[in-house]
């Protein structure tokens, strides 16, 4: 188990190590910093001194260098428009973006998995067949196109729920983004289970539970759900991970203060490291979500340690 | 541009009825020598199916075909193609002319304008809107919306003929907040959003099903050097990836393709590696190795085509959320730029009023076409890929 650790361990770094690579490179692809900080109108010699400053006279190897050691050790440098720390700007905003992912996760794990299990047990009936249709409605609307239309609707016309806000107003702020995050989650988590639950259910083991004459109810739930279970666990853990790093167009337009939407408003001023650092920020938590995940499958299942 | 949404439906129909619709009747020749064929009229499908056996393709078209919701799927997106790449034929009116007199009227909104030869390079017309004009020798004597009589020289307006210079335009779906005919921007809004799509699904289909293919097939330490590769980009969100790409690119239809394209390829690279695992493994592509033939003729020849059903149902996944990326991005005023219609932005433009509760159709209406465009193809997809399992038998 150890070994296994360790392995997976320094495989995570690498993958982190490579993330840190692709953004140093993306970033690089733009034109010069200084440039677009300054405007149209700056001169040689302003644009030089910021150059300077921001190290970019320097050479690319150089940069790239200097980029890894810097990120290694945590520092995600200043924003370009607040000269805030920017790592420190995410970790003001994480609780916010944490409590929308995880209520949002909750509910879509819990009726995600339920519609999925139903759907498989049921399946090609008219409550299988009427809950996949919406669960592919859920996964064609954009997050942004479903919020809008849930403001329209509950804030506009009925003004039942406020429209936009935190929660530090009340806990109805919270009720919109976390159902409209929470739609292409239980979507895609229902048809997941369903599939997975589908395949386990016409295996030989489930077979021969029944022709045991085992009952129904204990071959689903006792059978079939546990081994049925695994890429349901990848693709909350996936979808977790995805949400606790921002959620960007739902933040953005309920004006949540989450990290989501202080990338989005950092894209109109072109703030690049705000920008950067919320990629490798996201990166290394759904890396470190990964390897958790990885690490329970290790122990439930002690084939995943020989692969 | 009108061309280039076209190719889609031609691939996706070619790719599926290349092998399929052989006339039955001419099966009974190919067999030739006898193989106990009941039917040679091909009347009984039941019959031939249980006597020749035939590709996948084949029995998955048949399957697929079978599917209403599937077949409604292709036969929605076969009409948004049209819709977009006919924009120009097909329009009411031009996308990007601006009524200001006519700025956010509600469907079916009937409106008179005449058109002035623009007095700026590039534009195609000035409009003035009306409320009546009568034609006085050279001159048009007109009413303006605002009760200001005028009069205009024929010779000054746009084209020739009355029908020309004098339009009643009927706005089916209403204006925005420019007087711009919204029915006729979501139809150009079509065209972006499916260029978009089809260009980088193409780019993500060559990077994953090469990246895909070299890793199942040769395994090994440029196995693992790509799985990297894979697993780095699958650890940054996709979204957020995009959006740092397309600012790092600048902004433009291009530079939008090349974002999602190059984002969007990692569910192929695992499904290809994947198929080459396990078709490595079998024993018409040892049998190449044994027959001494290249490595590439056992790629192209053997392992490709039957890696092509779980490759096309990633490809129309990977469509489908394409046309989302781009909308999203240019709700973020990323993407395409203005004045060219995208149906992301046209959702910002209207998203102010939403609030209010007013001029709603400026925010439904392309939250509607994305969703209809989406949830089509998804609908085929779903269907291509219950047709191409062989577990499924219904």
């Amino acid at each position: 188990m150890l070994a296994f650790i360790v392995r997976r361990l320094f495989y995570s770094i690498l993958v982190i190590f490579g993330v840190i690579s692709v953004v140093f490179f993306v970033m690089n692809l733009l034109p010069s910093p200084a440039r677009m900080m300054q405007g149209q109108r700056a001169d040689l010699a302003t644009r030089a001194a910021i150059e300077h400053q921001l190290g970019l006279d320097k050479p690319v190897f150089e940069r790239y260098t200097d980029f890894i050691v810097q990120t290694a050790k945590g520092d995600l440098g200043r924003s370009w428009t607040s000269n805030r720390l920017v790592l420190d700007s995410i970790l003001e905003r994480l609780p916010a973006t944490a409590l929308l992912a995880l209520s949002s996760m909750l509910i879509a794990s819990i009726l995600g998995v339920g519609i999925g299990i139903l759907s498989a047990v049921k399946s090609y009936s008219f409550l299988d067949n009427f809950s996949m249709l919406f669960a592919l409605i859920g996964i064609s609307v954009p997050a942004f196109v479903l919020g809008l239309l849930a403001i329209l609707v509950f804030g506009s016309w009925l003004e039942i729920l406020p429209i936009s806000g935190y929660i530090d107003q009340g806990w109805q702020y919270l009720i919109m983004p976390m159902t409209m995050l929470a739609v292409r989650p239980i979507s895609i988590i229902a048809r997941v289970t369903r599939s997975s639950m589908l395949d386990v259910l016409s295996s030989d083991y489930v077979r021969t539970a029944k022709a045991k004459g085992v009952s129904n109810r204990s071959v689903i739930y006792k059978h079939a759900l546990r081994n049925a279970l695994n890429p349901v666990v990848t693709t909350i853990s996936a979808w977790l991970a995805a949400l606790l790093t921002g959620t960007y167009v739902i933040e953005y337009i309920f004006n949540w203060p989450g990290i989501g939407l202080m990338t989005v408003d950092a894209i109109p001023k072109s703030d690049f490291p705000t920008i950067q650092g919320t990629v490798i920020f996201s990166a290394v938590i759904f890396v470190a979500i990964n390897f958790l995940v990885d690490l329970l499958y290790a122990k439930l299942d002690p084939r995943v340690k020989l692969s | 541009m009108s061309e280039t949404s076209e190719p889609k439906p031609s691939t996706q129909s070619e790719s599926l009825s290349a092998e399929l619709p052989i006339p039955k009747e001419v099966i009974a020749h190919d067999v030739r020598a006898g193989a106990p064929l009941a039917v040679s009229t091909g009347t009984n499908e039941t019959e031939l199916l249980t006597s020749i056996p035939r590709s996948l393709t084949y029995y998955s078209w048949k399957r697929l075909k079978r599917n209403k919701l599937a077949m409604g799927g292709l036969i929605v997106t076969f009409l948004l193609i049209i819709l977009a790449a006919g924009a120009s034929f097909l329009a009411p009116f031009d996308p990007n002319l601006q009524v200001l007199e006519y700025a956010t009227k509600p469907s079916g909104f009937r409106g008179n304008v005449i058109l002035q030869k623009s007095q700026i390079a590039g534009n195609a017309a000035d409009p003035i809107a009306i409320k009546s004009y009568r034609i006085d020798g050279d001159n048009v004597k007109l009413v303006t919306i605002d009760d200001l009589a005028e009069t205009v020289p024929i010779s000054t307006l746009a084209g020739s003929n009355e029908s020309d210079w004098h339009q009643e335009r009927i706005y089916y779906l209403g204006t925005d907040q420019f007087g711009r005919d919204v029915l006729s921007r979501l139809m150009y809004g079509a065209r972006v959003s499916l260029t978009v799509a089809f260009f980088s699904e193409v780019l993500s289909l060559l990077i994953g099903v090469v990246f895909g293919a070299l890793a199942g097939f040769y395994r090994g330490w440029i196995d693992e050097l790509i799985m990297w590769v894979t697993n780095v980009i699958w650890s940054i969100p996709s979204l957020l990836l995009v959006i740092a790409i397309s600012i790092a690119l600048g902004l433009g239809l291009w530079q939008t393709i090349i974002a999602i394209g190059i984002t969007g390829w990692v569910d192929m690279a695992r499904i290809v590696r994947g198929q080459f695992f396990t078709l490595r493994e079998t024993e018409y592509v040892e049998a190449t190795k044994a027959l001494g033939l290249s490595n590439s003729r056992a790629i192209f020849r053997h392992i490709l085509p039957n890696s092509m059903g779980p490759i096309i149902v990633i490809a129309t996944a990977g469509f489908a959320s394409a046309i989302i990326y781009e909308a999203t991005l240019s709700f973020l005023g990323l993407g395409v730029q203005p004045p060219t219609a995208t149906w992301g932005q046209m959702i910002h433009d209207g998203y102010g009023y939403i609030a209010a509760g007013s001029n709603w159709g400026l925010t439904i209406y392309p939250s509607l076409a994305i969703m209809i465009a989406v949830f089509a193809f998804n609908l085929f997809g779903d269907g291509l890929r219950d047709a191409f399992d062989p577990k499924l038998k219904r």
